[in-house]
């Protein structure tokens, strides 16, 4: 007798959980939203962004392909495996997807680790390249792929990945590999674009380090979105004014400096620039009443030298010549 | 004393040629660069003798690991301080995708079916 209640108890036991189970799968709805936000789109599909089917252990070249042609840069698998293919590692390292776009004058942009960032750069016809893992921190399958489009209404995303030309994923299966790679997610993108979906400060690092390769004029765009976009920021004017600077445009950078310090009066990287600026301008006077207000024994090293090392070159500047140049204005 | 447009740009030329022969040395701009200021590292004093270091220890492990000796140097100089540092530090475990999709590990699909039926929710919203 008490075995078979046990053995009731047991069965009731087995049916809980398993309804417990079934009615916690229907209970979740779709995972991607009917719509980001109102009147927005509830499927996308980038069916331009081209498809390159990945050699072996290269999905790493295949994908960045897919997203530096898609944003007209000229290139292939082939050329791009010398870039970021590591053989011993049979793959690619994220660091290097992150600096290859800067070859091809392109600035590369990691999303904010969330479905809303990926869908807001779909809906901005940008096609996203991301981190898969297929494995577990332990046993990791790492996989890069190429995110060009959701359908909300069937709750899929859709990508180009591996030898896949169109690869269908249910959202929440991919989730669970994006979510196992740490949420990786970068976009491509011409100087001039910014993300949807945008952290200054992650932008402004990213347009900083293109800086270094890219020509003034593409720095200056990289810039100039920023100070639209971000106004208050005095990191987005310092480049777009150094980018002036080195297209040899020495009014229009001393003028983006200035802007720099309305918006930040104590960014002594501004002010060192706008000085250096106005010397060269012809207005030593001028580069002075700049570093007067400096305390220069408060400054970071790097910086307390290039500033001293200004000073130098201005306070010479004034004493070899009897006035500023007469053009000289104040920004 | 009214000056006309033409002898101003006169003077202005002048003035600034001037100036540069004056000035040969201050030619060599001492401008900050932008990477410079946005970047948190405080310690960059120490940053550059690091990077030195991490340039030479990649520039190595990409050797060691395959890379075409054509083509490490470009791929070295690509590299911000802060990435060749991530690189010296990790390059050996850091995750590298690599293989086709569909040698998918038994843990995932294991995990997938625990996701999909709701027995655990990696996604809370936090």
């Amino acid at each position: 007798m008490q075995k078979r209640a046990a053995r009731v108890a047991a069965r009731f036991a087995t049916f809980l959980a398993v309804t417990t189970l079934l009615s916690a799968c229907v209970a979740r709805g779709p995972f991607i939203p009917a719509s980001l936000a109102p009147g927005a789109r509830t499927s996308v599909e980038l069916d331009s962004t081209p498809f390159f089917p990945q050699k072996r252990y290269q999905c790493g070249p295949a994908a960045l392909a897919s997203v530096l042609v898609a944003s007209d840069v000229v290139t292939t698998p082939e050329a791009l495996a010398p870039v970021v293919y590591i053989p011993a590692r049979k793959g690619s390292l994220q660091v290097e997807m992150q600096a290859a776009p800067r070859k091809f004058e392109r600035l590369s942009y990691l999303l904010s680790p969330n479905m809303d960032s990926i869908l807001a750069e779909l809906d901005a016809g940008r096609p996203v390249l991301v981190l898969h893992n297929y494995g577990l921190p332990m046993l990791p399958r790492w996989h890069y792929a190429v995110v060009i489009g959701y359908d909300s209404a069937r709750d899929r995303f859709i990508l180009r990945s591996g030898v896949k030309r169109r690869d269908e994923w249910r959202a929440r299966t991919f989730m669970v590999a994006w979510h196992q790679a740490h949420r990786w997610a970068m976009v491509v993108l011409r100087p001039g674009e910014i993300p949807v979906i945008a952290d200054p400060r992650l932008y402004l690092q990213a347009a900083a380090d293109f800086e270094h390769g890219a020509s003034p004029e593409n720095a200056r765009l990289a810039f100039d979105a920023a100070v639209r976009r971000w106004p208050s920021e005095a990191v987005a004017w310092i480049g777009r004014g150094t980018a002036q600077y080195r297209a040899g445009k020495l009014a229009e950078a001393s003028q983006d400096y200035a802007a720099a310090l309305r918006v930040d009066a104590s960014n002594a990287g501004a002010r060192n620039n706008l000085a250096q600026t106005l010397l060269e301008l012809g207005c030593p006077r001028r580069a002075r009443e700049q570093l007067a207000s400096v305390d220069f024994a408060s400054l970071q090293s790097p910086l307390r030298e290039a500033m001293t090392d200004t000073r130098i070159h201005v306070d010479a500047a004034v004493s070899q010549t009897s006035a500023d140049n007469p053009v000289c204005v104040i920004p | 004393m009214r000056l006309s447009p033409w002898r101003k740009t006169s003077i202005a030329i002048l003035s600034v040629a001037i100036l540069n022969m004056g000035l040969a040395g201050a030619a060599q701009a001492a401008i900050v660069d932008t990477s410079a200021l946005v970047t948190t590292d405080r310690e960059a004093d120490l940053g550059t003798v690091r990077a030195q270091l991490d340039r030479a220890e990649v520039r190595a492990k990409f050797q060691d690991m395959g890379v075409d000796a054509t083509a490490v140097d470009q791929r070295v100089a690509r590299l911000n301080d802060r990435e060749l540092h991530q690189l010296a530090v990790d390059m050996q475990n850091a995750p590298a995708g690599g293989d086709v999709v569909w040698i998918i590990g038994v843990v995932f699909i294991v995990l997938i079916i625990l996701e999909l039926t709701g027995v655990i929710d990696i996604f809370k919203k936090t």
